[in-house]
């Protein structure tokens, strides 16, 4: 049996799942305010396009509202599972565009000074949604703290969209090695962010 | 025990790095150890996490209005601006000091009301609680439900639940009050149902809960658990 600790935020992302799944519009306009700025952030990241990444993210919510019926809460949280989908919807872009993500791997605040600054989007105000925000540098602090080898192979698969085989090629490291690396990384994350 | 070769792939997984035949050979060993399940799910969470990572952007408003169109949702509207004549400009200024009015009588009555309301809260005990209709998650059965009669001011209340099959020996239902002023939900007690999948029992959480958001049934060990470990079986709010 899976060892949860859900909070209250996590309970409440399930109920508003289980009633989009019962097709509350309401209950779908409510989870969009709350993820939409993740989600948006994580399709920027990944494809650095503005109509790119909207589109990604439309994607992503039409198919939160057609399969909340089959979420299952076992297998993640609501968070997870939306940052999987649109992941998902990014990763068939970048593939039908037969490019990749023009991510560059290296510690998250130098990227963050990397971001294109023609997006016509909007950058969020820190004062904003603080809560998120702690969240965010918390998970950023464990990322940075990883060993730079695992953290440049777990940005890599998870930002660049590559395989573990074009991981391993472009970082000219034997395949096992990179498993490794990207095992122990998620393991060292899992540990520090979940327990 | 899970081998190192397992916790590779299982972080592979997670990644979505795998090729589909690779998954496939994967999930059946998934299917086959609770374990793995576990590691898999944690690894997820983590996975997931990595997106906040991403520097912070929000989507434009025009976004919002699109996904609700999609889904079938008329988005709001501005008005459209009338191309009147000269001559007709009066009437919206007519129809808005009338609407000024009407505002005010309906002003008027709302406070009659909410003063009688705020006497009948306090005369009658059954107009200070609040309902919760839970509903199953997708690890309950789907005719299973429960109802909550909540009253704050007594911190109790009653639950009423319906078609929920008797757990396995060694575990137990437990109810949870998911309140805002607490971390994790506060235990509201042990429940077993009869042999119809029916219970219905008086209960009191185990510390005071200030506002509760919602109230939720788990799957837990025999006898109940200190903080909620199982699966969530039912939540509802109110």
């Amino acid at each position: 049996m899976a060892e949860e600790t859900a909070t209250a935020q996590q309970m409440a992302d399930r109920e508003m799942v289980a009633r989009i799944g019962r097709g509350d519009q309401s209950a779908f306009s409510a989870l969009y305010d709350r993820l939409s700025g993740p989600l948006y952030s994580l399709a920027m990241n990944m494809l650095g396009d503005t109509a790119e990444a909207q589109d990604a993210l439309q994607d992503a919510f039409l198919q939160i509202w057609s399969r909340a019926g089959t979420y299952d809460p076992e297998q993640s949280s609501v968070f997870s599972w939306s940052v999987l989908l649109t992941r998902s919807k990014v990763i068939d872009r970048l593939r039908a565009r037969g490019r990749r993500s023009r991510v560059v791997v290296g510690s998250t605040d130098d990227k963050e000074t990397r971001t294109e600054a023609a997006d016509a989007s909007t950058i969020e105000s820190a004062t904003d949604t603080a809560d998120k925000n702690d969240e965010a540098a918390h998970v950023r602090s464990v990322l940075n703290n990883l060993p730079s080898e695992q953290r440049e192979a777990i940005e890599l698969a998870f930002f660049g969209d590559l395989t573990h085989h074009e991981i391993a090629a472009r970082l000219g490291q034997p395949l096992g090695t990179v498993k490794a690396r990207i095992r122990r990384g998620l393991l060292k994350l899992r540990q520090r962010l979940h327990t | 025990m899970i081998s190192e070769e397992q916790q590779d792939q299982a972080a592979l997984y997670a990644l979505g790095l795998l090729n589909p035949d690779e998954d496939a050979a994967f999930e059946s060993q998934l299917s086959a150890s609770a374990e793995l399940r576990d590691l898999v799910r944690e690894l997820r969470e983590a996975t997931g996490d990595l997106a906040l990572t991403a520097p912070s952007r929000l989507p434009p408003a025009s976004l919002k209005q699109r996904v609700m169109r999609d889904i079938g949702m008329e988005p709001e509207r501005s008005a459209p601006i009338p191309t009147q004549r000269a001559s007709f400009a009066w009437i919206p200024w007519a129809l808005a000091a009338m609407l000024m009015v009407l505002c005010g009588v309906l002003a008027l009555d709302r406070a009659s009301l909410r003063r009688e309301l705020t006497d009948a809260r306090a005369a009658d005990p059954l107009m200070q609680t609040i309902f919760f209709t839970l509903t199953p998650s997708e690890s309950a059965p789907v005719d299973a439900k429960a109802t909550v009669a909540w009253q704050p001011s007594r911190q109790s209340g009653v639950i009423r639940i319906t078609n929920l099959p008797a757990p396995q020996p060694g575990r137990d239902y437990q109810l949870w009050a998911v309140d805002a002023a607490h971390k994790d939900p506060i235990s509201a007690g042990v429940i077993r149902v009869d042999k119809n999948g029916v219970a219905q029992i008086r209960f009191k959480p185990v510390d005071t809960a200030q506002q509760v958001k919602a109230f939720a049934i788990s799957l837990e060990r025999e006898g109940g658990a200190p903080k909620k470990e199982g699966p969530i079986l039912l939540v509802g709010t109110a």
